[in-house]
């Protein structure tokens, strides 16, 4: 099976007080920015390996994993990342995010998808940055390709995935036929949450995602990293969202002593006029 | 002239000589391995997360076996030993900064990796045969075999020369035998391959043996003691070893046969920077806990971190572990840069990173006051833990007298050739060469440190001053004691901390210097104030030691000694 990975690099959330505006409110100031990859696309990765090996020896590959990001040069690290962790290949694609929308990286996927021609595109079920939720789903309807979103669960089977997601009130079980489109919620990465045909239904994974090792980390340096274009990919290059300004949320104000029950019921009435 | 003067900063530092070709630029590892490491690192931050419960380690006294080949299967055994042979290749930086990291992580798991490649199967690397290497190390790259040191013994901890477990040749010329015991191995209990040091002549009172380095496989026989039970790094495993009449084939010497000594000197030297490394990360670790706490605990209606006390605890931390830093990365960068000799500079890491982290350790300790001392939070944990780096791979007093000798030895050598030139002016005049010219210069006028930035110009003086000291100092104890200076111990611990502290500004000029020109004073703020505050605590510190060459109660210290030793006690009573 080959399993094309939609990654994106965010700013550390265990960071996030280090994101500034600058006083024009125009952009949001990356500088000094820490970046990791987007937890959810992480556990797409992690998905795509699981369904292309057998679980009991995870370092053969069957098929390929092809992993993509948008971003300027130093997004490779992210790639370099992936590559050490079992990807076979990555792509990047030359762009800021500034430049980009969900609607515009699903046109630019669907383009790179008919040149890679995978069996199934995995991604995260959003970015943990702008929370946007729209590039599987629209990439899906680019495609005319079946979907399933927020994925708790994958089973491989005969051209097709068992898909498991979490609703409210239990669990909806979709068969996708290939191929198609995945994004993946965080169960994803459970135990015995992804079965390739070839891994025993009686195996279980470590819980999370699986950790470089230093030399699969120098081994990554000699996998294939491509630069696309974004032009390459699509004409139009147009942002159906466009920002019209960026404020920080206020600062937390200093909290007070009430007096009593009394007091607190009577500053709820009056003054955060929530009663 | 002394050969190889050059080839030590320290010790061209005792000639006076400031060679700043070996400062500047400050060292920093290729992108492509920082990459690599920077990767890694995130590996190894996510494993431990995951995986890792130091209190546990600590209750259990065992590293769980899980864990153990979960950090092998990371790729953390080889991390040294080249490519061709199975391993990562690192250089000595980025081991550093690898053994950093695990240091940060938990104490028993980096002495266990440290006593496996730090100094185990570093006798291999360093003077292995080409069979010998690729026979051991591709199974301890990757950790199906882990390695030990093996040179303390009963009578023999500092003293390699007391050594008495004994190797004896076989008649047939094939085999060395081997009968005697080791003490206090880290890894014995469970260690596959041992690096281990017998005598290959007879034992005779004061004199020196012929010691031999053996790569010795436990199936060849080699039992271990139970594990003891230890103040701190509980994990890790430290058992006595036993040879009965072990037999091991003549192609298992390391180095040369007699040559042993060297082999361990040279082992040593090199992971004591391992020692270093992980002192920083434990700093870190510790330095995060006190400003957490100091933000979160309240008195007198304010935070603990409002007081000047604790603001000055802080800030003392922040500005020895800088220079601890600076000191290690500046070492690890010498010997990726070929330098041979960084004796001095690596046993004067071990020294202030081990004393670093206990007074680190000990402050955070007491920022957190009542909580620190129970055993529901990890702060006595991480003291215990601290406490052995100032013991082993050479005590922390076994060292200042190898700075100090070591250091000396070279001016020593240098007045016996200036000595004889005075006597024989035409004949000697070879004898003097380019480094007495230089040295004579330093006489007329002192050294310069030309290459620091203009903003430290007042921390580069002090630098150059001191460093005057020191050749003043060391020239007139020589004169004073010529070879007594041996058992001269109270000089050498002052020759030794100037020492200390002079490597320490060096490598915090060189740094914060490379700061400045990246990135601006501004940019540089932080560097510059660390290095001030730094160099501002060592200023003291040389003051008081060059005073006390001159003026100190040394003899009636000793008097006091010998007469506690008659007394065996302390001598009153108030009843």
């Amino acid at each position: 099976m080959k399993i094309l990975v939609a990654l994106k690099r965010v700013a550390d959330p265990d960071n996030a007080n280090k994101v500034k505006i600058p006083p024009s409110g125009d952009r949001i100031d990356t500088a000094g920015l820490e970046w990791k990859p987007n937890p959810f696309d992480e556990y797409a990765l992690e998905a795509a390996l699981r369904l292309t090996e057998d679980g009991k020896a995870p370092k053969a590959r069957a098929g390929e994993v092809v992993v993509v990001t948008f971003g300027p040069k130093e997004t490779e690290q992210t790639l370099r990342a992936a590559l050490a962790t079992g990807a076979d290949r990555a792509i990047r694609v030359d762009v800021t995010d500034d430049k980009l929308d969900g609607a515009l990286v699903a046109r630019a996927l669907k383009a790179l998808v008919e040149r890679e021609k995978p069996d199934v595109v995995l991604m995260g079920k959003q970015a943990v940055d702008g929370d946007s939720n729209q590039v599987g789903q629209s990439l899906a309807e680019l495609l005319d390709w079946p979907m399933a979103t927020f994925a708790a669960t994958i089973q491989e089977e005969q051209g097709a995935l068992l898909v498991g997601r979490e609703v409210d009130g239990g669990v909806a079980v979709l068969r996708v036929r290939l191929p198609a489109v995945v994004t993946v919620d965080l169960r994803i990465v459970a135990p015995t949450s992804v079965y390739s045909l070839k891994t025993a239904r009686t195996h279980k994974y470590n819980d999370g995602v699986r950790f470089a090792a230093l030399p699969a980390i120098m081994a990554s340096k000699k996998k294939p990293l491509a630069e696309v274009k974004l032009a390459d990919l699509t004409a139009d290059s147009g942002l159906k969202v466009q920002y019209h300004g960026f404020e920080p949320p206020p600062a937390r104000k200093a909290g007070i002593k009430v007096k009593d029950v009394a007091d607190l019921v009577a500053r709820l009435k009056n003054e955060a006029k929530v009663l | 002239m002394p050969r190889n003067i050059e080839q030590s900063f320290m010790k061209a530092l005792f000639h006076g000589v400031i060679a700043e070709e070996m400062l500047f630029p400050f060292p920093e590892m290729s992108s492509d391995e920082r990459e690599n490491v920077s990767l890694l690192l995130d590996s190894v931050r996510r494993f431990f997360g995951a995986n890792v419960d130091s209190a546990k380690i600590d209750r259990a006294c065992r590293i769980p076996p899980e864990v153990l080949s979960g950090l092998k299967d990371l790729g953390l055994m080889g991390l040294q030993i080249p490519a061709q042979h199975g391993g990562a290749g690192l250089s000595s930086m980025a081991y550093a900064r690898v053994m950093q990291e695990v240091g940060s992580l938990d104490a028993s798991i980096a002495v266990t990796l440290g006593a496996h490649q730090s100094i185990g199967l570093k006798g291999i690397l360093l003077f292995g045969t080409e069979e010998q290497k690729q026979r051991y190390l591709p199974r301890l790259a990757t950790g199906e075999h882990m390695a030990a040191f093996a040179l303390t013994e009963p009578g023999a901890g500092s003293d390699a020369a007391a050594v008495k477990t004994r190797a004896e040749l076989s008649p047939d010329g094939k085999h060395y035998v081997l009968n005697g015991s080791k003490i206090w191995i880290t890894n014995g209990g469970f260690a596959d391959v041992f690096t281990v040091f017998a005598r290959t002549s007879a034992l005779e009172e004061g004199k020196k043996p012929r010691l031999t380095a053996f790569i010795v496989d436990r199936s060849a026989g080699v039992k271990s003691g139970p594990e003891e039970h230890k103040l701190g790094i509980r994990g890790s495993s430290t058992t006595e070893l036993f040879f009965e009449d072990v037999r091991v084939p003549v192609e298992n010497v390391l180095g040369e046969a007699g040559k042993g000594f060297r082999v361990a000197m040279e082992v040593l030297n090199s992971g004591r920077l391992g020692l270093a490394a992980g002192s920083i990360g434990a700093c870190q670790t510790l330095v995060r806990m006190a400003i957490d706490r100091v933000q979160e605990r309240r008195a007198f209606g304010r935070h603990i971190g409002g007081f000047g006390l604790i603001k000055d605890k802080i800030a003392t931390m922040l500005a020895q572990i800088y220079a601890l830093e600076s000191m290690t990365y500046l070492a690890a960068g010498l010997i990726d840069a070929g330098v041979v000799d960084y004796s001095l500079e690596s046993a004067i890491c071990k020294i202030v990173g081990s004393e670093t982290l206990w007074s680190v350790a000990n402050e955070t300790l007491q920022i957190a006051a009542g909580i620190g001392y129970m055993q529901d939070y990890p702060y006595e944990q991480l003291l215990r833990d601290a406490r052995i780096n100032l013991i082993f791979e050479g005590t922390n007093e076994i060292l200042r007298a190898f700075v100090a000798l070591s250091g000396m030895s070279g001016p020593g050598r240098a007045l016996e050739d200036v000595a004889r030139a005075m006597r024989e002016p035409i004949k000697g005049f070879g004898l003097l060469s380019d480094f007495a010219i230089r040295k004579a210069r330093t006489v007329l006028g002192r050294e310069r440190m030309t290459r620091t930035h203009p903003l430290l110009s007042r921390e580069a003086v002090l630098f150059e001053e001191h460093t005057g000291q020191l050749v003043s100092i060391t020239e007139a104890v020589l004169r004073k004691h010529g070879r007594d200076i041996a058992e001269m111990q109270y000089v050498q611990k002052r020759v030794a901390e100037i020492a200390m502290d002079l490597f320490g500004i060096a490598a915090c000029l060189a740094r914060t210097t490379r700061a400045i020109e990246r990135r601006g004073e501004e940019g540089a703020r932080r560097e510059i104030d660390l290095t001030s505050i730094y160099t501002g605590m060592a200023q003291r510190r040389l003051k008081q030691l060059v005073a006390d060459v001159q003026d100190n109660d040394d003899e009636l210290r000793k008097a006091v000694a010998v007469r506690a030793y008659a007394d065996r006690a302390y001598p009153f009573d108030v009843l």
